[in-house]
């Protein structure tokens, strides 16, 4: 079967993981020069698709043409040769190496390399394409963004006329995000095919040109962008109606939680990621926290739950000082950390471990004797499952065999299920399908009426206006400005970000100049 | 026409135990047969050989007797071994933690010997763990600290203990009645274990220290840490656990329970302490204790196949009076099929023939 | 998990039947399934099973092939009333007890061991098999049904040092020798003695490797003699690792235990050597005619244990007539190696002339004679 206006066409995929049907009868065809945006929730199967098509799977039976010829691809170098290039979320660069060095590695060229016909190709190719990059920047000093903008260049190097984003946007600043989609369309216009899967309603309305549904493994339908809208999309997603709408639950301002006063910190190396921090969390409230990535965000968590050395100053929990407790003390008067890291596993879970023994981290510690009992904890992680509907074969199975969103839910239910008093949570909604966000955000709510003291550092400005109380602005470690989230807007925000504004420094306003997106 | 078939190694989401068993009976099959085709080489009936070679290790009472000797210093050091590979700690000083552990006990067996006997062979027991802990605590040490890397520091003081042996041996510690021969006395009669049915009471030892081992690993505090810290470092910082400490237990005791060896070996079996007394045993319980999948109760069987295997090993030499060699390099294939059935346990292979029209097959 | 405690018990169980089944069986000596070809008909008495423990391999091209030459003499001398079987590499370590015992288990009733460090062990398995008869080589422990035996291989070691004071261009001569006891000692003062006595210039370096085989670490220390300058080696080791360093370097050598000529064909010279099969033949043979008895056994050149090998073209001209009349004096008894005057290194007189080391003296030697350069312990 020839297809000849279709660039790329998936006709009737199947592919299914020992008795786990990943893809049924999945139908795809993009056309040159489309930005074709691929929606489904977590598990839907986007990335399966995305993986077959890029020669990481095979499909068990259906066909891919490519330019209207049949492929059969039995590794990725093979697509490649095809001229599929794939991003995915955690980026393939050696950190050591420049751009320039990452772009060549395993290039079969000869062996000398033409270092000036080299660059010659990587500078045309960024003007090109928009791209903005520095070739003889070393990895471990870009931004998350410059490395993505690299992985882009690097595949296009190789040759890629067909681009597939794997959720490119989960990692991004609204600003770096802003600039991908800009790349997006500038290869568009060159002609090439991107496919840019996602399950973020409103950047497909910004730049896709179609949009194929997938639910359960399966193709729901492909719409023009111009004949949809989100809440259409998320309907066509879920299968049911949806509310796109955050609530905000208003409590009475009650005590303060917690109290950060002149909050100090330094690094390994010596420099200061924490700048004289002052605070406090009252019950019931969400205190959220906005910022570039990298700005003190982790470094502010861990200080609380002394998990980073601090320099100077106090954080007063109960008419107590934290400062100098060790983790597991602070852990058992009731503040509780969840940091979702990029990879989501390795920061409070244990991948290869099972529900029970990811839940029974959190309950053994206050237990008695030597021994550890993990009947509560079976007791508990039925709860959690219930709760927050995990889907998972059941208690003794792997987390690390869980899709994203479950392996989240898992972390955050035995956070919640640990009954703090001080909630921190860190990205809790990093790379969760619709569906997900909106159970969290009602977990969240739910604890502050619980009177739970909640800090919130989250990503999207939109949400973090919807959900939280007030929001603490910070920029390289300084508070640059605490505001009532009711009455304020994204753009103040994004300049408190970078410090163009500086509400804790009246009168010593920096110069717009400064403003620094990276 | 040539099809260009490729051929890749694919881990395996879940191994079925079904499959696994397949396997691992396959590999066994396969071992016997290229083995017998070497002892074809040798003109020797293989079937003949096989059938000695149990007997060899389970003949006669004597015979299983000496396989449980071979076997209790392999499941000791395996539970060792097994506690610190669950932290990730890779460590390959068994040899010199033993070595460690038997010279401790060797000094109170040799030079404060005037106790009674299970107050002495206390000491001993004491002395040894302790010695073969502290041995261990330094390279833990260094990596806690400096991030040194295990294997390698393990290794060097391997050598420097047994170096230090070796120094005892031809120096301080010889014999002045072995005219000159390096040899360290033998230890007196109350600083030998006793034996108990028929075989040196360290059998009871391990079994105990089997169902020590495989309690502390699944039902206490510490081995659960111990677990958390072997998978994800951060994880266990964000749980509160304290790392340094944790390492530092769980080091001390793998090296506690390769210096217990160490004193067995001096006891019960050498009657004294000398570069020999490893015997490879610190290295021989890795294989072990990767075999078992660190599990205590397969350690246990497992080191008791091993001891077989080694022990029917032996006897064939007398036996068809083949060389030493030749009976190793049976040892050494059957151990080969052994550990490669496991890759394929764990992996499995795909087969794509690249054909131009037809759907693309996965064989695995 | 359940399985595998259940395995567990079923293990332990079977340990335990084990032990119970054992207790209280003691089988009498040869069982019958043991042995790789029993004779189907033996109408007669069942073969005598002799077992021997090998310190090396049986073909190391030295120390222990010359006992399993010994080993199969026997088995051709006395035919289908003996088996024999053996087991190699062996340590000194409480492995050799072990080995000892395995050997029993298949129906041994005399074990010979052949290695100084095997003596304990050996001691240890007398005392707890008082119906099996032990022969320990090289050693001076003894008990009833325990006996040593060894030879007077300084007679032959005397005679090598004969050839090699008059082969000696530069009169330095290296000495490859394991480990600090008496037997290597009185081997380097008899090959000394015997160099001096055609050469009063010459000196013997010592170089100890620390074991009795290893091929590597043999020939690294021949080759630190040889750069020292020496420029013929001997050595009391178990491989001809110092022939073939020798060989390589252009000078010449001695072997030790066996006639290994082709090993190093331009640089051998003779070497003293072992011929055990006599003993071994002649001690079985008593056993089985129900003569033995309990006898410490210390052989020599009259006996023919000890000899040295004949002499190649490599040596000095006049080397042949100086070893027959050397050889000739001892073998007629008027000539003995450890007789005064004998100085040590210090140059004090350590046996004054007109007597001699007694057999106790050359047991536990522990000095070197004057014109050797090396240090015991």
């Amino acid at each position: 079967m020839i297809m000849e206006n279709n660039y790329i066409s998936m006709k009737n995929i199947n592919k299914s993981f020992g008795k786990v049907v990943a893809n049924r009868n999945v139908n795809l065809s993009v056309s040159q020069g489309e930005i074709h945006a691929l929606l489904g929730e977590n598990g839907s199967g986007k990335s399966t698709l995305m993986n077959m098509l890029s020669g990481v799977y095979t499909p068990d039976s259906g066909s891919i043409f490519i330019k209207g010829e049949e492929v059969q691809f039995a590794a990725p170098k093979d697509a490649i040769k095809a001229g599929i290039g794939m991003i995915y979320q955690h980026f393939k660069l050696i950190d050591v190496l420049t751009a320039k060095e990452n772009i060549i590695l395993g290039q079969k060229n000869s062996f000398f390399l033409n270092e000036k016909a080299l660059s010659e190709k990587i500078r045309e190719m960024t003007v090109r394409f928009g791209l903005d990059i520095d070739p003889d920047k070393k990895v471990y000093n870009m931004s998350v963004g410059e490395k993505q903008t690299l992985e882009i260049l690097k595949v296009l190097y190789r040759g890629a006329e067909i681009l597939i984003l794997d959720e490119p946007t989960a990692v991004l600043t609204p600003q770096e995000t802003e600039k991908l989609f800009k790349i997006m369309r500038k290869m568009k216009e060159e002609g090439c095919a991107v496919i840019f899967i996602t399950h973020k309603m409103n950047e497909v309305m910004e730049v896709a040109d179609r949009i194929t549904v997938l639910r359960k493994g399966e193709t729901v339908k492909t719409v023009e962008k111009s004949a949809t809208n989100p809440k259409h999309l998320a309907e066509l997603m879920m299968g049911c109606p949806v509310d796109l709408s955050i609530k905000r639950i208003e409590t009475e301002k009650s005590k303060v939680a917690i109290e950060v006063r002149n909050l100090s910190a330094v690094n390994v190396e010596g420099v200061e990621v924490l700048k004289g921090m002052n605070f406090e969390i009252y019950s019931g409230e969400i205190l959220g926290v906005a910022g570039i990535a990298g700005s003190g965000q982790k470094e502010l968590c861990e200080a609380i739950v002394g998990l980073h050395p601090v320099k100077q100053g106090e954080i007063i929990f109960n008419g107590e000082n934290l400062v100098g407790k060790s983790p597991a003390e602070i852990i058992t008067k009731g503040i509780s950390l969840s940091f979702i890291p990029e990879d989501r596993l390795g920061m409070g879970l244990v991948a290869s471990m099972d529900i029970v023994n990811n839940v029974v981290l959190k309950l053994y510690q206050k237990q008695k004797g030597i021994f550890i009992n993990r009947k509560p904890a079976e007791q508990k992680s039925m709860e959690i499952i219930e709760r927050l509907s995990i889907q998972t074969p059941g208690i003794k199975h792997p987390v690390r065999m869980l899709s994203g969103g479950n392996i989240q839910k898992v972390l955050l239910g035995r956070e919640l299920d640990s009954k703090p008093q001080v909630l921190i949570t860190a990205y809790p909604v990093r790379g969760l399908d619709v569906n997900s966000c909106y159970t969290i955000y009602d977990l969240l709510n739910e604890e502050k009426q619980k009177g739970v003291a909640v800090l919130y550092i989250g990503e999207d400005l939109d949400v973090l206006l919807e959900l939280c109380d007030r929001i603490m602005v910070i920029c390289a470690g300084e508070i640059t400005g605490i505001v009532d989230a009711r009455d304020t807007t994204k753009e103040t925000i994004g300049l408190m970000m970078t410090g163009a504004v500086n509400l804790n420094r009246e009168g010593e306003k920096s110069e717009y100049d400064n403003a620094n997106y990276n | 026409m040539i099809m260009p078939i490729t051929i890749r190694a694919i881990k395996k989401s879940e191994p079925g135990r079904m499959k696994a068993a397949l396997i691992r009976i396959g590999a066994m099959i396969l071992a016997l047969a290229a083995s017998s085709l070497f002892i074809l080489l040798l003109r020797l009936n293989p079937i003949d050989v096989y059938l000695k070679m149990v007997q060899g290790a389970f003949g006669t009472a004597y015979r299983v007797k000496e396989t449980i000797v071979k076997t209790i210093p392999l499941v000791i050091t395996s539970l060792g071994i097994g506690i610190a590979f669950k932290m990730q700690f890779w460590n390959i000083g068994g040899e010199g933690q033993i070595a460690m552990g038997a010279f401790a006990a060797s000094y109170f067996a040799l030079y404060m010997n005037d106790m009674p006997k299970p107050v002495l062979l206390l000491v001993m027991i004491l002395a040894s763990m302790l010695a073969g802990g502290l041995w261990a605590l330094i390279p833990a040490f260094f990596k806690a600290q400096w991030g040194t890397n295990e294997t390698i520091v393990t290794l060097m003081m391997n050598y420097i203990a047994l170096k230090w042996v070796m120094f005892l041996q031809y120096g301080p510690w010889r014999d002045p009645n072995s005219l000159g021969f390096p040899k360290i006395a033998n230890f007196p009669e109350n600083a030998v274990l006793p034996k108990l049915l028929g075989v040196h009471i360290g059998w009871v030892f391990a079994l105990i220290l089997v169902v020590a081992v495989y309690i502390f690993i699944n039902h206490t505090k510490k081995g659960y840490e111990i677990a958390v810290i072997g998978e994800s470092i951060n994880t266990a910082r964000y749980a509160g656990i304290n790392i340094k400490k944790t390492i530092l237990i769980a080091i001390m005791l793998r090296g506690g329970l390769c210096g217990l060896v160490g004193m067995i070996q001096a006891s019960a079996v050498n009657y004294t302490l000398s570069v020999e007394i490893t015997g490879g045993v610190g290295y021989t319980a890795i294989i072990t204790a990767w075999l078992a999948a660190l599990s205590a109760p397969l350690i246990l069987i497992v080191s008791f196949l091993f001891a077989a295997l080694l022990e029917g090993g032996s006897y064939i030499q007398t036996v068809f009076g083949i060389p030493q060699s030749a009976a190793e390099i049976l040892q050494g294939l059957i151990l080969f099929f052994v550990l490669g059935s496991e890759f394929f346990v764990r992996y499995k292979f795909v087969f794509a023939i690249k054909h131009p029209t037809t759907a693309g097959k996965g064989a695995s | 998990m359940r399985k595998t405690v259940s395995l567990l018990l079923v293990l332990v169980l079977l340990f335990a039947a084990a032990f119970t089944g054992c207790a209280p069986k003691q089988e009498p000596a040869a069982p019958p399934e043991a042995g790789g070809d029993a004779p189907e008909e033996t109408p007669k008495a069942e073969p005598l099973k002799v077992g021997f423990v090998y310190i090396g391999s049986a073909n190391d091209g030295g120390y222990t092939q010359a006992h399993d030459e010994g080993r199969v003499y026997l088995e051709e001398q006395l035919g289908d009333k003996v088996v024999t079987m053996f087991k190699e590499g062996v340590p000194e370590s409480s492995e050799c007890e072990k080995v000892i015992n395995d050997l029993i288990d298949q129906g041994c009733t005399v074990i010979f061991t052949n290695s100084f460090g095997h003596m304990d062990y050996t001691e240890k398995a007398a005392q707890a098999h008082p119906d099996v008869k032990f022969y320990h080589c090289s050693g001076y422990k003894s008990g009833p049904n325990f006996s040593n035996y060894f030879g007077a291989m300084e007679e032959a070691r005397y005679l090598a040092g004969i050839v090699a004071g008059l082969r000696t261009q530069n009169n330095n001569l290296g000495y490859v020798a394991a480990f600090e006891i008496p037997e290597v000692v009185r081997g380097i003062n008899a090959f000394t003695l015997g160099a001096q006595s055609v050469n009063p210039n010459v000196k013997v370096k010592v170089n100890w490797t620390h074991t009795w085989y290893d091929p590597a670490k043999e020939k690294e220390a021949a080759k630190a003699l040889l750069d020292a300058g020496c420029d013929v080696l001997t050595q009391h080791q178990d491989t001809t690792a110092t022939q073939q360093a020798a060989e390589e370097k252009g000078v010449w050598a001695i072997g030790y235990d066996l006639d290994t000529r082709d090993s190093a064909p331009n640089a051998y010279l003779t070497a003293p050597i072992w011929n055990w099969g006599k003993f071994y033949a002649a001690e079985v043979k008593r056993i089985i005619d129900g003569n033995w008895k309990q006898e410490n056994y210390y052989g020599n050149m009259k006996d023919g244990l000890v000899d040295l090998a004949p002499l190649t073209d490599n040596v000095a001209p006049g080397t042949q007539e100086a070893v027959d009349k050397a050889k000739a004096k001892i073998i007629d008894g008027s000539f003995y190696v450890f007789q005064g005057p004998i100085k040590d290194q210090t140059g004090a007189v350590r046996v004054p002339e007109g007597s001699k080391m007694t057999f106790d003296e050359i047991m536990s030697v522990d000095w070197f004679v004057q014109g050797v350069e090396g240090k015991i312990k």
